[in-house]
């Protein structure tokens, strides 16, 4: 189950996606849900599922990969999906069967919600499969860099996430091995009601924590030997650089949010006999 | 800075004291003891020093005292003529000192090489270009050049630690401290370390502060520092201290097994003079051998009692093929088609080094990874032109059919107890009793708790502790080696019929691994039926295994006799392998044109010699 969650996990590949600038990819994913939450029309959906789409392609991860980042909500998807379908009031009734009425308008809109929130996590998870963590927090501490002036310890938060990032795949590890260790005492985890499962939980939880310290404390040892200060002298070995690349890319983001502004304005002159089921919000 | 100025002016002389401490003390916070205990020594400038020591002996704590992680609470520590009782050399001692720790996944900051080997010189406020040239430097010194821009997780542990000591090293200080950096890896691992160490102290006359349990490593310093509850019991040159092993024996530490071998000639008339390598033994044994006129020794291998008891417990596995994370880009078949049958009663051995798919062969065993049921179609997709599809992979345990769907995983998991790699690590519950009987709780619901009590403190005792005395505490509050003895005790309080380690005396000192093998084995014969070990420790499988399998690469290369197993001894070092003392010994007897045919035990070996020189009398 841990196995497959793919959140921090990089690919390795060389391609265009690969190679831009992190801070650049940030601020595109941070256009791309702006752009996501201002489209208005499936017109506009359409238009950053072809943006998200068209990155995946170029950034040769295969889609699996990103597409399996969407199994860690499907249950908040089938439940606010499910929400919406019931609650959402409209004109055209579809179905009625004791207190429960589905109008079309709730369809569409739970239609419309439930693409939003996946083109969401799939954008998010293009960015983490495409950059590495390093460049990442590179990415961010270089963004927030301003903030410095209002005495928020920038670096500091960088070289936590990054050393979060870093212990992802080895905490797992060792939550795997514990979870074999103790099925392997019996422990059930499949089975039982509610409170038997948290319960079983605690023989994982604690061994887990322990070791979690455990490593802290020597990291910690280990990046004092190496000199580590939180002094302002730090310098940083690896330099960010906006190329060609960048630019196009810069490009591609504002003709996103502003082909997104144009269709929710001039929806209606495009198919004006779709326009009540194409605009949602 | 005039302090600073002093340290740069005599560090050209070749007597530079690289390193001095003066009757330092040290007790961690309400602990009764001191963990070091007036401690004097110094070491040169370009010195290669080992430490030995049992754990516990303030080994480690030497280590961290000289880096600054502890401060002393008496005496003087001076580092590259710097005081550490001033805290405001700190900094400067800590430029000059650099420390790899056991665990090379708890020493890295970065998720890619050259980002974590950064790390140092970032904090120094080194300059981008000259950070550039000591990555290339440092990373090239490990031979780890290729992997710059690898992921530290997807290495072997071996490459992990030289990544480590890659990180080290761009801080480019004067003394490297290894403490015991090499109890975590593999021989091949270890190996690779090793030779990195040896060659910065030959080539860059690095000052070395090796802290380790394996006397092969010991003897490559100048010089032995051996440690007993805080205090340098011995020091000297590593081989009179080796030679002179039973004064080890006071200070908790094993004699070496060669000096065991080279006893037991001794007493039997084959005059051999104290020796630490193989090879020397082996010149010495045909030296005697010359003297009186011997010529094809050979001796009749005493054949090892067969103690299969009934056959109702047998392994039985059948092309067992498994991969990891499949269908992903990170696929890796970790098992290709793995045949093998353990008998009922056997103390068996798994061989292999990291990655060879050991672990993953074990998990199957007590269905932690299971097969493919047979009612699921068994192919796949896709089956390439001249290949026969795969056959459906079996595997019986006893009456136990895991490819079956209704096989009872539960009961089965009872009767096959798997003691985990550092199992010690997985106690969790506020009292030893409570942990050892969590499992026992799991399987048997309606066992009374009178019943429990009887059946932990049965358990307790037969991994040789008091359950009175441990029962009540907390696991925590135990020592290292007591609490893997807990943990094994929450496995085997269900009276598995087969006992499955992986592992089982990782990073215990020499002392510890003798007992837990000991523990083993009367295990074996009072507890339950099956043993199976994996280990990659030849010494310990050749002395105690009726059978042993190497996998290599997720294939069965071999399974036979230890006897028979290390008579391959040029193969298994081919597959990145280590073979036991004998069979090293074995083997520079064999380019000598002496043959000697034993089981590879220590005293199987030397019985085997002394019966060849009196079968070789007989002759003369």
């Amino acid at each position: 189950m841990l196995k497959d969650v793919t959140f921090g996990q990089y690919y390795p590949a060389q391609s265009f996606t690969h190679r831009l600038d992190p801070r650049l990819k940030l601020l595109m994913l941070i256009a791309y849900i702006v752009a996501l939450f201002v489209a208005k029309t499936f017109y506009g959906l359409a238009l950053c599922a072809l943006f998200v789409v068209a990155a995946t392609l170029i950034s040769k991860v295969p889609f699996g990969s990103v597409l399996r980042s969407v199994k860690g909500i499907l249950f908040l998807l089938i439940f606010t999906s499910l929400l919406n379908l019931f609650l959402h009031s409209g004109e055209h009734l579809l179905v009625e069967w004791g207190i429960i009425h589905i109008y079309l308008e709730g369809v569409l809109f739970a239609v419309f919600l439930m693409f939003r929130l996946i083109f969401l996590v799939l954008g998010s998870a293009l960015l983490t499969l495409t950059t590495t963590p390093v460049s990442l927090t590179d990415g961010l501490e270089s963004l927030l860099k301003p903030l410095k002036y209002i005495k928020f310890p920038v670096h500091a938060l960088a070289l936590i996430m990054s050393i979060a990032l870093r212990f992802i795949p080895t905490l797992m590890d060792e939550t795997n091995r514990i979870i074999s260790a103790q099925k392997a005492r019996g422990t059930d985890f499949e089975t039982g009601n509610l409170i038997k499962r948290v319960k079983a939980i605690i023989p994982i939880l604690i061994p887990l924590l322990i070791s979690a310290f455990r490593r802290a404390e020597e990291l910690g040892d280990a990046m004092d030997a190496r000199c580590y200060t939180n002094s302002p002298n730090r310098t940083k070995y690896k330099k960010l650089t906006f190329g060609w690349r960048d630019l196009v890319a810069a490009l591609v983001g504002a003709a996103l949010i502003a082909g997104v502004v144009l269709f929710n304005v001039y929806a209606y002159d495009i198919f004006p006999a779709a326009y009540p089921y194409v605009v949602i919000l | 800075m005039s302090q600073l100025q002093t340290a740069e002016n005599t560090q050209n002389q070749q007597d530079f004291t690289a390193l001095s401490f003066e009757n330092v003390k040290f007790w961690y916070p309400e602990a009764e003891n001191a963990a070091v205990n007036g401690v004097t020594f110094s070491v040169k400038k370009g010195e290669f020093v080992s430490v030995i020591g049992h754990n516990g002996s303030g080994k480690s704590t030497l280590a961290r005292l000289i880096c600054g992680l502890l401060q002393a609470d008496e005496g003087n520590i001076t580092v590259w003529g710097m005081n550490l009782a001033d805290q405001k050399n700190l900094f400067e001692v800590r430029r000059h000192t650099g420390i790899v720790f056991q665990n090379p996944d708890n020493q890295m900051v970065a998720s890619i090489v050259e980002d974590d080997v950064a790390f140092g010189p970032e904090n120094l406020g080194i300059e981008r270009e000259e950070i550039g040239r000591r990555i290339d430097w440092a990373l090239n010194a490990v031979g780890m050049s290729e992997f710059r821009h690898s992921t530290p997780t997807r290495l072997s542990g071996g490459q992990k630690q030289r990544i480590a000591v890659a990180g080290v090293l761009a801080i480019r200080p004067d003394i490297l401290i290894l403490d015991e950096s090499t109890a975590m890896l593999d021989p091949q691992g270890r190996r690779e370390v090793i030779e990195v160490v040896r060659r910065l102290n030959k080539e860059e006359g690095m000052t070395i502060l090796l802290i380790t349990h394996f006397m092969e490593e010991a003897l490559l310093a100048d010089r032995t520092i051996v440690m007993n509850r805080g205090e340098i019991v011995m020091q000297g040159a590593p081989q009179e201290i080796f030679e002179n092993g039973e004064a080890l024996l006071t200070y908790n530490l094993c004699l070496p097994e060669i000096t065991r071998i080279a006893n037991t000639l001794r007493e039997h008339g084959i005059d051999t003079p104290p020796c630490l390598y193989p090879e020397e033994l082996a010149a010495h044994i045909a030296d005697c051998a010359e003297k009186r006129v011997l010529k094809n020794i050979s001796s009749p291998r005493v054949p090892k009692e067969n103690d299969e008891k009934r056959g109702v417990w047998d392994i039985k596995i059948n092309n067992l093929t498994y991969t990891y994370s499949a269908k992903s880009p990170f696929a890796t078949q970790a098992l290709k088609g793995v045949n093998l049958h353990i008998g009922d009663g056997e103390f068996f051995g798994i061989i292999g080094h990291t990655g060879s798919g050991k672990s993953t062969l074990i998990q199957h065993l007590n269905a932690l990874i299971k097969l493919p049921t047979a009612e699921k179609k068994y192919k796949p997709k896709k089956v390439k032109k001249g290949q026969t599809p795969p056959t459906m992979p079996r595997l019986t345990v006893g009456t136990y059919d895991l490819a079956d769907k209704k096989c009872d995983f539960l009961s089965l998991r009872a009767d096959v107890g798997m003691v985990f790699q550092y199992p010690e690590y997985q106690l969790f519950a506020e009292t030893v009793e409570d942990d050892v009987a969590f499992g026992l709780k799991n399987f048997f619901k309606d066992l009374k708790a009178e019943e429990v009590k009887e059946r932990v403190y049965a358990a307790l005792t037969a991994v040789g502790l008091d359950p009175a005395e441990v029962g009540e505490k907390s696991p925590f509050d135990l020592s290292g080696g007591q609490k893997r003895r807990v943990a094994i005790a929450g496995v085997i309080v269900t009276r598995p019929k087969i006992l499955i380690l992986d592992e089982p005396a990782a990073g215990l000192d020499p002392l510890g691994k003798r007992e837990i093998m000991e523990l083993l084995h009367k295990l074996h014969d009072e507890w339950c039926r099956t043993v199976i070990i994996v280990s990659h420790d030849m010494d310990e499988i050749a002395c105690n295994c009726t059978r042993a399998c190497v996998l290599s690469d997720g294939k069965i290369f071999d399974c036979a006799s230890p006897h028979e197993l290390f008579s391959r001894a040029d193969e298994l070092i081919s597959l990145g392998l280590d073979v036991p003392l004998t069979a090293k010994i074995s083997n520079a007897l064999k380019r000598r044109g002496i043959d000697i045919d034993s089981d590879f035990t220590p005293d199987g070996f030397a019985r085997a010699v002394i019966s060849a020189f009196e079968g070789g009398e007989n002759h003369a």
